[in-house]
């Protein structure tokens, strides 16, 4: 029982020294690390001082007085993981009632008690992008989160800096939700094409009438009614004005090259595909008109449309020009996606540095935040990782993950239950359950027949 | 007017004049015998709590027709009062319950029209029905309202039932079947989380805060239109659209909207939209409220604390020869459990005057559990108020309700012993002036009275959901010292019957509790019941996840020979 209690002490000013740090920016040394910067190579026995969150000075012999000083000798030090495509710590994933739905915004329902994110955290993700499912062509807005973990308000999660971003999906699963499911637009590929289409028309018309208002009520005594507000169709709006990104759920290379054309003609520009099974045949196009393609290293075969997939694709992607991630889009993946991009490099023969950038800095261009993270550079925060071993080492462990300075895992200070927040009636919770539900079609069963459940009983 | 029909309207307004002159005649001399012979009542000798904190001894209280004369040691009681000796007992002002859906139906969803888009329901169908009053679907006379008066309230807020804004919230007495009981209509604006589900928008929280903000931000366009087109010509006309209107008074800050909550993250939440939208804001259902105490603070967020305690599940578990990662897990579980009871204390402590919401909860339970949070720091004061004081001020009736004053309305609960007592029972309940009288029970002396009662056998139950009634058969058999059983019911896959094993059967007294896993669609639903027994009958409440909380009634079948 003694042996119980320190170890809850232990565990509760850990808690509270999280609870405390969450709105600060840390202070903290690292010495003779092998630091891998990713846009500026390897430095051997390097110090990394971080100031007040913000990486203040890359050099040797750094000293600084007052300073938690971390020796990382024989160790590496990278810069914190980022996941262009998850699910984790979101209540809700898919308001899969409507093909479109992009005035749903995922910051509504962030969940930071989910352990997932401590789970991420072990695995050095420092940064994930909460997305929407793919249930709709057009899904809600998604949320930027930074892994700051202990804090019960989900604001303090929020990346405020990050653009903002929405969720497209293309493909078998809004076909399926909405045409097969509920008898409406779209049944099929050309559908998807069309709602998507139709919904930017539409914002245009939407634009006019606001600005026709705006003007009106410029004149003096004018008394102009206001159109009916739409925040489905604003959103859709600030798409086309480059105010938003769009992450586009998809796996064939014609109905990628097809949303290509589509956002050409409406002036997009702002556009990452995830998953991109297929994205090796359309990789020219790819590199050209669009922000990359964030995929998965080896994983397929889950349904019809994903059977034409490569492990080369990361590489093929690479190599014609393409910002290429690797995302987890899972609860599970998200835990070793060091692991993702190493098999990457392994088919594709990436060099280390390449292979990095793959959970970046492409990610962090993706999402629009290279200004700030992915990458160990002097003024960028300090998100960063130590591992045991070269990250793409089947042998490497995370053994410290920063978040603006501040540690928010360490190995050695890993106790066995890290959950936030306990239910009060539960002894056992459902975890793997809720682990199973961090995919892209979660929530989405009950609209299926019985037919459908049985055919398709997968979840991306 | 031609002569035929002037004779005709004269004699039918003589037929009219006779018939009401008699009807008039009739009810004085009341032959139903029903109406009480005086309204007029003095309690005397009591010790009376006129307020929280405030107490008179061996004093009397005189009402009047529903309204308190004078409450004092030196009252004059006039010839016509009914006495009722009080010398022993306790008398407390009548309670409030800030949120009840006690007596209240739920709304039969509409027909699906044959154009039916589950992208854009119609409002009715969405659940977005701000313009119901809460009224139309309330019975005062449901054997629920009784239950709740019957604890100790006079006077409740109603909150209709429904979807994500189910419509608007009135003020109830729970006193003579003879009256509406009405005291007042359109108190606030009802609104949850939680749509209407099933592949229709909005259907998740992501639609539903969606859904709320654009309906506030359109409702706020559409009074303006109607201000523009009231004061100018050459406007189109405004498009009257029910739901809007709605909001109106919501905008104007007459009304509050009353959020239901079920943790601290639907508390941010809600606190959030109203941040956003500058509306007054009550809370109902609360719970875990210490992790947002500040929050709540700054956003002037009225509290209605769930009288609901979670089950313990765990204080009594035996775990120290269990290992050690199962003593901390439990640990936990403990600290949690604790928190849970510790909410009102909390409340209490950062200075928020919170009340009860009685929604989601049993009437059994309500004295229960108030000891229970009482012996988890809430003072009595604190506590008395939260039942009084607290939800008159926030439901705006502290003029006339919450305390035992001279001119407020007679409400109070007449006790056997100091209210939060291990022995206190209710006697009367004085509601609206009339007296509703109890049996005090004679508790059992000995060790017998956590007796159990007798739950193995067969059992037929009949639940009753939104999606109809349904039922099937409870068998319960007694395994060592443990119970074991099997509970059937209709296939949510369709065709035919299931059956589930029933899970942490446990009975204290005539309390039964278990739960059960239905798998519907892929997906497991935890079902959890909770109810009393009584002889052969059992009835109680049956929980379903995110889905709610509804009535499960049962009766042991007679054994087979």
């Amino acid at each position: 029982m003694k042996k119980t209690h320190i170890i809850y002490t232990g565990l509760l000013m850990m808690l509270c020294f999280i609870a405390q740090a969450q709105t600060q920016k840390g202070t903290v040394l690292i010495k003779n690390a092998t630091v891998l910067t990713v846009t500026n190579g390897t430095l051997e026995n390097t110090d990394v001082l971080v100031e007040n969150g913000i990486i203040k000075r890359i050099g040797s012999n750094l000293t600084a007085s007052n300073v938690e000083t971390i020796d990382a000798s024989g160790k590496y030090l990278m810069p914190g993981i980022i996941d262009a495509h998850s699910h984790v710590a979101l209540d809700a994933v898919n308001e899969a009632t409507s093909p479109i739905t992009s005035e749903v915004k995922m910051a509504d329902v962030v969940n930071p008690y989910d352990i997932g994110i401590y789970r991420a955290l072990a695995g050095g993700v420092t940064i994930s992008h909460a997305m929407h499912g793919s249930a709709n062509a057009i899904g809600g807005e998604n949320i930027t989160l930074k892994h700051r973990y202990g804090s019960g308000n989900p604001e303090n999660l929020f990346m405020k800096e990050a653009p903002r971003t929405i969720k497209f999906a293309l493909g078998e699963n809004p076909t399926r939700v909405h045409g097969r499911g509920n008898g409406n637009q779209p049944r099929t590929r050309m559908g998807v094409e069309a709602v998507i289409r139709n919904g930017f028309n539409e914002a245009i018309q939407y634009q006019k009438a606001w600005k026709a208002y705006e003007d009106a009520k410029k004149v003096k005594g004018a008394t102009p009614i206001p159109p009916k507000y739409d925040t489905r169709l604003q959103t859709l709006a600030d798409i086309l004005d480059g105010k938003v990104i769009i992450h586009c759920h998809s796996y064939r290379a014609d109905e990628i090259y097809a949303l290509i054309n589509t956002c050409r003609e409406f002036g997009i520009t702002n556009i990452v595909f995830s998953h991109v099974n297929e994205g090796f045949k359309v990789a020219p196009e790819l590199a050209e008109y669009t922000m990359g393609a964030s995929v998965f290293a080896d994983w397929w075969a889950y349904k019809f449309e994903v059977y034409y997939s490569t492990a080369y694709n990361a590489a093929i992607l690479t190599e014609n020009g393409v910002i290429t991630s690797i995302n987890s889009d899972s609860g599970e993946l998200i835990r070793h996606l060091y692991h993702e991009a190493g098999k990457a490099q392994r088919y594709g023969e990436l060099d280390d540095e390449q292979t990095l950038a793959l959970i970046t800095i492409n990610p962090a261009k993706q999402l629009g935040i290279a200004d700030k993270v992915g990458s160990i550079e002097e003024g960028k925060q300090a998100d960063l990782v130590i591992f045991n071993e070269h990250p793409l080492s089947v042998y490497a462990i995370p053994q410290m993950t920063f978040v603006d300075g501040v540690k928010y895992f360490d190995i050695n200070d890993d106790n066995d239950d890290m959950r936030l927040k306990v239910s009060a009636a539960e002894t056992v919770e459902p975890i793997f359950l809720k682990e199973h539900d961090h995919k892209c079609m979660h929530g989405v069963d009950f609209f299926f027949t019985n037919f459908g459940r049985n055919l398709f009983d997968h979840s991306h | 007017m031609n002569l035929i029909t002037r004779f005709r309207l004269q004699v039918g307004a003589i037929v009219l004049l006779v018939l009401l002159n008699f009807s008039t005649v009739m009810a004085q001399s009341d032959p139903t015998g029903e109406r009480r012979v005086t309204g007029t009542y003095a309690i005397k000798n009591a010790t009376i709590t006129t307020s929280p904190g405030k107490t008179v001894e061996n004093a009397t209280i005189l009402i009047k027709d529903g309204l308190i004369l004078a409450v004092g040691a030196n009252v004059t009681i006039p010839k016509e009062a009914q006495i009722i000796e009080a010398d022993s007992l306790y008398i407390y002002p009548g309670f409030i319950d800030g949120a009840s859906n006690a007596g209240v139906s739920k709304p039969t969803d509409p027909d699906r029209p044959s154009n039916f888009n589950p992208s854009n329901p119609p409002d009715e169908l969405a659940g977005i029905t701000p313009w119901r009053s809460v009224l139309d679907y309330y019975d005062g006379n449901n054997s629920q309202v009784s239950e709740w008066r019957k604890v100790g309230f006079t006077i409740a807020q109603i909150l209709p039932e429904g979807g994500m804004l189910p419509g608007k919230a009135a003020i109830v007495t729970l006193g003579d079947a003879s009256s509406t009981n009405v005291l007042a209509q359109q108190t606030a604006m009802s609104a949850k989380f939680r749509g209407m589900g099933r592949g229709m928008y909005p259907g998740t929280q992501l639609g539903v805060i969606a859904k709320f903000r654009d309906l506030y931000k359109n409702a706020t366009y559409s009074s303006e239109h109607g201000r523009l087109f009231a004061s100018n010509a050459g406007l189109q006309r405004p498009e009257i659209n029910k739901t809007y209107e709605a909001f109106y008074p919501v905008l104007d800050k007459n009304i509050p909207i009353i959020f239901e909550v079920s943790n601290d993250l639907e508390i941010r939440r809600a606190l959030s939209l109203q941040k956003e939208n500058g509306f007054n804001i009550v809370l109902t259902g609360v719970n875990e409220a210490d992790a947002v105490i500040d929050e709540i603070k700054a956003a002037n967020a009225k509290v209605l604390l769930s009288i609901k305690l979670p089950d313990d599940k765990v204080t009594k578990s035996k775990v120290e020869d269990k290992s050690e990662e199962v003593q901390a897990r439990t640990k936990r579980v403990i600290e949690a459990y604790e928190l849970a009871l510790k909410q009102a204390a909390i409340l209490e402590e950062a200075g928020i005057p919170f009340a009860f919401g009685s929604m989601g909860g049993r009437s059994a339970d309500l004295h229960k559990n108030i000891k229970i949070m009482i012996e988890n720091g809430l003072s009595e004061t604190a506590a008395l108020s939260a039942l009084t004081t607290n939800p008159a001020n926030i439901l705006g009736i502290q003029k006339f309700a919450g305390s035992l004053e001279k001119g407020k309305l007679a409400n109070m609960v007449i006790m056997s012993d100091p209210i939060f007592s291990e022995d206190a029972q209710i006697k009367h309940v004085v509601a609206d002036g009339y007296i509703f009288t109890y049996d005090i029970s004679k508790k059992k002396k000995g060790g017998d009275e956590e007796a159990t009662v007798a739950i193995e056998g067969s059992w037929e139950y009949v639940s009753d959901t939104p999606a109809g009634s349904s039922g099937g058969i409870m068998d319960i058999k007694k395994d060592g010292d443990l119970y074991t059983g099997t509970i059937s019911y209709d296939d949510p896959a369709g065709g035919g019957k299931a059956s589930s094993e029933m899970k942490d059967i446990n009975i204290s007294g005539n309390y039964l509790t278990f739960s059960f896993d239905v798998s519907a669609g892929g997906m497991s639903i935890d079902v959890s019941v909770s109810g009393d027994i009584l002889g052969d009958e059992f009835s109680g409440n049956m929980s379903l996840a995110d889905f709610g909380t509804f009535p499960l009634n049962a009766t042991k079948k007679p054994k087979r020979n």
